[in-house]
């Protein structure tokens, strides 16, 4: 069997990753560089505490994928537990969070609700006027995005994948049982395809005729200049989508939750740039005197319900591996990509079902 | 023994022997090599070491510096402290 992968972000070099380390014969297609995409532009916030039930497997797993994979590929991630808070500067948001702990307890997470004045011991510098109410959960933390795909790239290399960069796909047709992929003039022959083009797998997948309709999020991140180490765990409000942790290069890293659009665009706003600062300044109030040295924005996809799209669709041999959505691509995606091997390996597997292409 | 080092970015303390370095690696177009190094990321956003680090690409690639191209340039020009830019006027 030989497998094309469209997309080398986390979700496309994950199931690329288990699949070669299989035996199975694999090209990944990036059509830029690798962390072009939404991989390369997140900001490393890695947690259980996530409010879809059926998504929580596949975060304690990709835990453990995270503590497992450096030494199988020889790559460190930098990942910094420190732990994550989840806050809520709204009052009607503290209901939301109160649920979401007790649903994350039924899993065996040590997530707890925390007071502002605790969020203090944890952030001695936060101002517990810009919280209501808080959860925090110490597993998990912060990872440095970039070493995740080049430790991944780099497994599925010595496994003896081949991923090819600046490679856009430009058209996908299919030739009985198998699929033909146009690169650069170059066709290449598979027996499977795997959209894993985040924000760009809507078109990916018009090119077999699926119309898949995933929701485009844009969403804009800024770092600052470096400190020593000040900011511990993750931080997100998840009423106003402000959040803010430290990097691996001690830059001090937020952003705030996207909104929809219609087509991808990755500029920079000032909007962005002056809401951010407020903000930030308001919850950290320390941090003023320090810099903003650039901003960046990325483009990410989500399922029109809200869960991934991953698995076969009604074109036999055509998979897809995308809509991951806001806040938990890095968190879920090595644990998806091994179950979606499997179900590529076996032709089924059950525990992925939930997230069938074809439930729409 | 003090040995010889040609630093070429300043901000993030790389020499010229560890970007030849990355780019034997594997990291050999601008935007990779610019995130596995850190050169052109740090306070000078670039100002002072793309030109070196363009000038390495295309020794040790053989590619023309137009071939290469520059690093996507990103705001704030120049470093902007925080509190200024929450007065900033906009919605």
């Amino acid at each position: 069997m030989k497998v094309g992968i469209i997309g080398a972000g986390v979700m496309g070099l994950s199931t690329a990753y288990y699949l070669s380390k299989s035996g199975i014969d694999v090209t990944v297609f990036e059509q830029k560089y690798l962390l072009y995409g939404a991989s390369g532009r997140n900001s490393g916030g890695i947690t259980p505490m996530i409010d879809k039930e059926e998504l929580i497997p596949f975060a304690l797993d990709s835990l453990r994928l995270y503590d497992a994979l450096p030494s199988e590929v020889n790559f460190n991630f930098l990942f910094r537990k420190d732990g994550y808070i989840r806050l809520a500067s709204d009052e009607n948001d503290t209901e939301k969070l109160r649920e979401s702990v007790s649903m994350q307890k039924r899993f065996g997470i040590p997530s707890k609700i925390i007071s502002p004045d605790e969020v203090r011991e944890i952030v001695p510098d936060f101002n517990p006027e810009t919280a209501v109410l808080a959860s925090y959960c110490r597993e998990g933390g912060v990872i440095f995005p970039w070493p995740v795909i080049w430790g991944l790239a780099r497994g599925c290399r010595k496994n003896g994948a081949e991923i090819k960069t600046e490679a856009k796909v430009e058209k996908i047709e299919r030739n009985g049982n198998r699929f033909s992929v146009y690169v650069d003039e170059e066709k290449h022959e598979f027996d499977v395809i795997v959209n894993s083009a985040g924000a760009w797998s809507n078109e990916i997948s018009r090119m077999v005729g699926i119309e898949l309709e995933n929701r485009i999020i844009k969403e804009e991140v800024c770092v600052t200049e470096s400190i020593k180490p000040y900011i511990n765990p993750y931080i997100y409000d998840i009423s106003s989508g402000l959040y803010v942790t430290q990097t691996a290069r001690g830059e001090i890293i937020g952003g705030i939750t996207g909104t929809y659009v219609d087509t991808i665009d990755t500029s920079s706003t000032i909007e962005f740039a002056v809401r951010y600062a407020r903000g930030v300044t308001r919850m950290i109030p320390k941090l003023k005197g320090l810099a903003m040295l650039r901003q960046w924005a990325g483009a990410y996809d989500e399922g029109r319900d809200g869960l991934p799209v991953v698995g076969f669709t009604e074109v036999d041999g055509f998979v897809q591996a995308n809509g991951l959505g806001r806040h938990r691509g890095m968190i879920v995606a090595p644990s998806l990509g091994k179950e979606l091997a499997k179900l590529i390996e076996k032709g089924e597997n059950s525990a992925i079902k939930k997230f069938d292409p074809q439930r729409f | 023994m003090v040995k010889e080092r040609k630093i070429v970015c300043r901000c993030e303390d790389l020499t010229e022997e560890e970007i030849i370095h990355a780019i034997e690696e594997g990291y050999n177009d601008l935007e990779s090599l610019k995130r596995y190094t850190g050169a052109t990321t740090g306070a000078c956003q670039g100002k002072g070491c793309l030109m070196h680090i363009v000038r390495i690409l295309s020794q040790k690639t053989g590619k023309s510096p137009d071939e290469i191209g520059i690093t996507t340039q990103r705001p704030p020009v120049n470093p902007v402290p925080l509190y200024i830019l929450s007065e900033g006027d906009v919605e």
